[in-house]
């Protein structure tokens, strides 16, 4: 039994005002999945009965099987509000009927990166915290990312039912425990201050906060009870709504407010009162069977049970009982479309986030007002594979214009730069779908506002890309997803069967697709390399790739491998000098490490290629005491032209300089991608070129001479440095109970790790603890830890930091050297370094 | 001893008596094949003319060989005599004075034989030699590299009424620049610059200028394979030379500067007429 239709979807599609985009974001196991389902069920999808437990939008097996989500899943919902309920809304709106954009993503760290591919396309965001456990690492994690990316949040505390049934708490203290995780979440959001987006801190009394019960499919809003309670006491809704939060107390035998607990023993925090002691009541009536004191309650409330509902006992009782009184739909989709921002509303100060070129072109505007009419713009934030296999859908958002099947559209890779042929596509759209769960529905056209599938694009896509109209030549790209993780754990794969290595090869192109954040690579010494955020992300991406996209294959994976980062210690202790191979050209340069902090800076982007030069110096002279003129000399950036290395040029009155520019930048992102020590990234190493040497003639510094040169006297200048390894550091989240604390630091000191942080969470037995780990220590980190508490502790691990290893690789026999010997084995490179004296000439 | 021998420009036979006499006493013989090439250098038997005629094995010694493996070459001649073949003369092209500045500094005795080279064989046209200013090579340009400052120098020739001598780019054996910053060599195929790309580029680089030294009515001298049976020498403006088709390489061309009445006379010979 479908409610709706995908006429009539696409029919609101057009209504920009009445569309909401919103993802559904938490730590793992807060309940986003089985919260989304009440919705899913609301729209008709599923029925109401199974509504918690069918986890709709988990829609691959191992998915159900593991009971958490993996990838993210879209479905779009149809809801008609009453005029009664819309009567106070003051935004802008066209008819009552809403469609609603729901993207249920994973909680779990090491599939961050799809949280990052589903807030790109979404404005709004539902977060949900366990009223129990409360702000967890991962939730603070995507709040940052949510806000970073302008999303306005909206929270619901979930699992209520624990509070009612398993703790059996009582209102005061279960209103404590609220307050403290809402004002938890809060302090996050209030470090982002953006004063287009406004205050994005939520208040239960305004309407933005829900309590919710997602296995029993209900929840509310102080909105439901204001209403309930306005005309009895004979205030209007907003002030009831006041009174049901805070410091507000009532006495039913005084029949008055106070701001005081007064201490007379009927007298009550209002929210206790009015909110959560009526649901105990009927909870406990309904657990307890006692039907006859249950239907005057129900009908006083004003709640009709179905017949057949009211021969149902206990647990099912109840949940059928809450489910009709209080549905979560009602209350979510009401706090949603009340207080999240529709695409015409967001993308007004969303575009500064989003678009790359200049801010007053035709495509930034149409953009800004949401415009249908205007050119397309839509960004493919990632690729889903469909249920042919090998092809995947591109899946994105419309920001402005139109996509329509067989339209051809102009696709801007992530490489692309305007005004070049790279990284560019022209295609037609075969087919545009709209995503409904499970199954899809194909449309003509979807207008801006909407997310939106596409058939036929996926061989030019790799991840993501920016699509507008053929003869938009002049449109910049849409800026590139920042991603809170980083792929620091690999893994070498092979095929079993060395015939089966063209299927390893297509297969490894198709698992690079599917996921936002796994790389493919290939080493020098021909193995085949996935890097991804964690083990389980790796191991969900190997099944994938296996089971998916080699059709059943078998394959053979290494022992996981970590990514190590090269820099320096202090300044080169000699300028070093290299001569290219004719002799007739020579490069001086020095090495230094960055100051604190400003590697990081580059990895957040907050100093990059494409800032204004005048503003990246002032930042540098004053954040990190750069002399000015100096910080208008950056060359560039790597590796990747993004990375956290640069070179900058010391040189005075060099002749020529400029001609060589592109070849020493050539020869430094190549140099930078794999040092000197290891072939490992270089991290933090700032080159200055110290003096140059050229031969008077343009044809003798070319490319085939000054490429070869720089490189080397970047390697020698790095190795004159103090070169040292970087290793990468896990924060480490363990929550578990007193007892099992001997156990967590028992394997964490055997593991090299250190805790920093060990609080016990207020009202709980629980403690929560923070640490350090490094990567390459935490293979089985979760099972160990597991075994050593009798499984009452649950590790979460997100990528921190690098940390730098102390021992000298250059001294025989370090433990440093040790590992350079080993990744350099392993990479199929000669054992031993190459010395100094290959890259560095003498006079 | 280290020979270092010009080979002339034109076939085999432009070797000098001595430079023959030389090759003959030699144990080993090398030849430099990246700097320019001899006429016959195309032909697939070319090396096979010169070891016939010279009676000797040749080692070709490319871009890399000369650069990069030149201990090899050097530590053959700390004992015994070796020749190392250059086309034109040893020090017209100027990668060679790295050579024998490592060979004196390891006590190898260096001996050069002379030849003939464009920069000398260019007089032909009849501009004196005395006039010329400072030479120029115009490289390709690239998507990315597009170096100019050999505007500059023409510029400084010109002001002083000298000609300019425009050597025009080759590229042997030349490793492309992904190649070069993915760190594995891979070889463009051999490109050499004719005289219509060459005032491509010129007028390119000229017309950003506001008031330019040269225009498309600056009068300049193309030479092909100079030197040679089939050398062809026309004299015209830029805009007449840039339609001429001057056949196989090598090319180079010459800006004239101010002229002396009888340098008028001698151009006079290969003055394009149209």
């Amino acid at each position: 039994m479908v409610k709706f239709t995908a006429d009539e979807l696409r029919r609101i599609m057009d209504y920009k005002h009445n569309i909401r985009n919103m993802s559904v974001i938490a730590h793992v196991d807060h309940g986003k999945s089985t919260l989304t389902d009440s919705l899913v069920a609301a729209a008709g999808i599923i029925a109401q009965e199974v509504a918690g437990d069918v986890r709709m939008t988990d829609t691959r097996a191992d998915e159900a099987e593991r009971g958490i989500t993996i990838k993210s899943t879209g479905i779009s919902l149809y809801y008609e509000m009453t005029d009664e309920s819309l009567k106070s809304y003051k935004g802008e709106r066209q008819g009552n009927e809403y469609l609603i954009n729901l993207i249920d993503s994973p909680g779990h760290v090491d599939f961050s990166s799809e949280v990052t591919a589903a807030l790109r396309i979404t404005d709004g965001a539902l977060v949900v915290v366990d009223c129990v456990e409360g702000v967890c690492v991962q939730t603070e994690t995507v709040l940052r990312q949510a806000l970073g990316e302008r999303i306005r949040p909206v929270l619901t505390v979930n699992k209520m039912d624990r509070c009612f049934l398993e703790l059996q708490v009582d209102g005061e203290e279960a209103y404590q425990t609220f307050q403290r995780v809402i004002e938890n979440a809060n302090v996050i959001m209030a470090t982002y201050e953006d004063p287009l987006l406004g205050d994005v801190q939520v208040y239960p009394e305004k309407g933005t906060v829900a309590f919710s019960a997602g296995l029993h499919g209900w929840a509310f809003t102080l909105t439901n009870f204001a209403k309930m309670y306005a005309s009895k006491f004979g205030v209007d809704e907003s002030k009831m709504m006041e009174r049901l939060w805070g410091e507000n107390f009532f006495d039913p035998a005084t029949k008055k407010w106070t701001t005081k607990n007064t201490g007379s023993p009927t007298c009550k925090r209002g929210f206790v009162q009015f909110c959560y002691e009526p649901i105990k009541q009927i909870i406990n009536t309904c657990m307890n069977d006692q039907k006859d004191k249950l239907w005057p309650m129900l009908q006083k409330l004003g709640v009709t049970m179905k017949s057949d509902e009211k021969d149902l006992m206990g647990k099912a009782l109840m949940k059928r009982v809450m489910q009709t009184w209080l549905p979560a739909s009602t209350a979510l989709l009401e706090m949603m479309i009340f207080h999240l921002p529709s695409p015409a509303t967001a993308q007004k100060y969303r575009v500064e986030n989003l678009y790359e070129g200049p801010l007053d072109d035709a495509y930034a505007t149409a953009i800004r007002n949401c415009d249908p009419e205007g050119p397309l713009m839509l960004y493919v934030s990632k690729m889903i594979p469909a249920s042919d296999k090998g092809r995947f859908f591109a899946f994105g958002r419309v920001f402005s214009g139109k996509v329509s099947t067989g339209l051809k559209v102009r696709i801007m890779g992530p490489n692309y730069v305007p005004g070049e042929k790279k990284d560019l596509y022209v295609k037609s759209v075969q087919r545009t779908v709209i995503w409904m769960g499970k199954k899809q529905e194909t449309v003509e056209d979807v207008p801006c506002g909407n997310t939106v599938a596409m058939v036929g694009l996926d061989q030019f896509i790799t991840k993501n890309a920016t699509l507008t109209n053929e003869k938009e030549v002049d449109a910049h790209p849409i800026k590139a997803m920042k991603f809170s993780v980083s792929p620091v754990v690999r893994v070498a794969v092979q095929c079993k069967v060395a015939s089966d290595l063209p299927k390893l090869v297509e297969g490894l192109k198709r698992l690079a697709k599917s996921d936002p954040m796994v790389v493919c690579t290939i080493e020098e010494s021909g193995e085949h390399i996935v890097a991804g955020a964690g083990e389980l992300h790796l191991e969900i991406c190997l099944k994938d790739l296996q089971e998916d996209f080699m059709g059943g294959a078998e394959i053979i994976k290494s022992d996981p491998v970590v990514s190590f980062r090269e820099t320096v210690l202090e300044r080169s202790c000699r300028t070093v000098m290299s001569k290219s191979p004719n002799k007739h050209n020579r490069l001086y340069m020095e090495a230094r490490p960055m100051e604190d902090g400003l590697a990081e800076a580059i990895d957040d982007g907050k100093i990059g290629p494409r800032d204004d030069p005048k503003v990246r110096s002032k930042i540098l002279s004053e954040e990190y005491g750069w002399d000015k003129d100096l910080a208008k000399k950056i060359w560039c950036f790597g590796p990747e032209t993004l990375g956290p290395n640069m070179v900058v040029d010391m040189c005075k009155g060099v002749q020529y300089l400029n001609e060589i520019k592109d070849s020493v930048v050539a020869g430094f992102q190549w140099a930078s991608k794999e040092g000197a020590l290891a072939e490992e990234n270089m991290r933090a190493i700032c080159f200055e070129v110290c003096d140059v040497v050229l031969h008077a003639d343009a044809i003798h510094r070319g490319g085939g001479q000054i490429i070869p040169t720089a490189r080397r006297v970047f390697y020698a200048s790095q190795l004159t440095a103090k070169p040292r390894l970087l290793e990468p550091v896990y924060l480490v989240e363990i929550q578990a109970p007193e007892q099992a604390l001997g156990g967590i630091y028992s394997v964490l000191n055997q593991k090299r790790g250190h805790v920093f942080e060990e609080m016990q969470r207020p009202g709980t037995p629980l403690y929560n603890i923070k640490a350090y780990l490094p990567v390459i220590e935490s293979f089985g980190f979760s099972s160990t830890l597991r075994a050593a508490t009798s499984g009452q502790a649950f590790p979460q691990c997100v990528f921190d930091h690098w940390d730098m290893m102390s021992s000298d690789p250059m001294e025989a026999g370090s433990q440093a050297a040790q590992l350079v010997c080993d990744i350099r084995k392993r990479k199929g490179l000669k054992e031993q370094m190459t010395p100094l004296s290959e890259f560095e000439d003498k006079l | 001893m280290l020979y270092i021998i010009g080979l002339g420009l034109g076939d085999e036979r432009d070797i000098t008596l001595k430079g023959l006499e030389a090759v003959s006493n030699c144990h080993k013989v090398y030849m430099e094949a990246y700097t320019s090439l001899l006429s016959f250098g195309l032909s697939t038997d070319g090396l096979s003319n010169l070891e016939k005629l010279y009676g000797k094995t040749i080692t070709l010694a490319d871009r890399e060989m000369v650069e990069e493996k030149a201990d090899d070459i050097l530590s053959d001649s700390l004992d015994a005599d070796v020749a190392f073949l250059v086309v034109g003369d040893p020090f017209g092209a100027t990668t060679h004075t790295d050579l024998v500045v490592r060979a004196k500094k390891m006590g190898i005795e260096v001996k050069i034989v002379h030849n003939a080279s464009v920069m000398n064989a260019i007089g032909i046209c009849g501009l004196q030699l005395y006039r010329y200013g400072e030479t120029v090579s115009i490289p390709f340009f690239t998507e990315t590299w597009r170096p100019d400052s050999f505007y500059e120098k023409i510029q400084k020739n010109q002001m002083m009424g000298l000609h300019t001598l425009c050597l025009l780019d080759i590229r042997v054996k030349e490793p492309s620049l992904e190649s070069l910053c993915r760190g594995r060599k891979l070889y463009e195929p051999p490109r050499y610059m004719t005289i219509n790309t060459a005032i491509e580029q010129l007028l390119e680089i000229g017309q950003a200028r506001e008031y330019p030294v040269y225009t498309e009515d600056t009068e300049c001298v193309g030479f092909a394979r100079l030197g040679s049976e089939d050398q062809m020498i026309v004299a015209g403006a830029m805009r007449q030379l840039r339609m001429i088709d001057f056949g196989a390489p090598l090319h180079c061309l010459v800006i004239i500067g101010k002229t002396h009445p009888l340098e008028e006379e001698m151009l006079d010979f290969y003055r394009c007429r149209d």
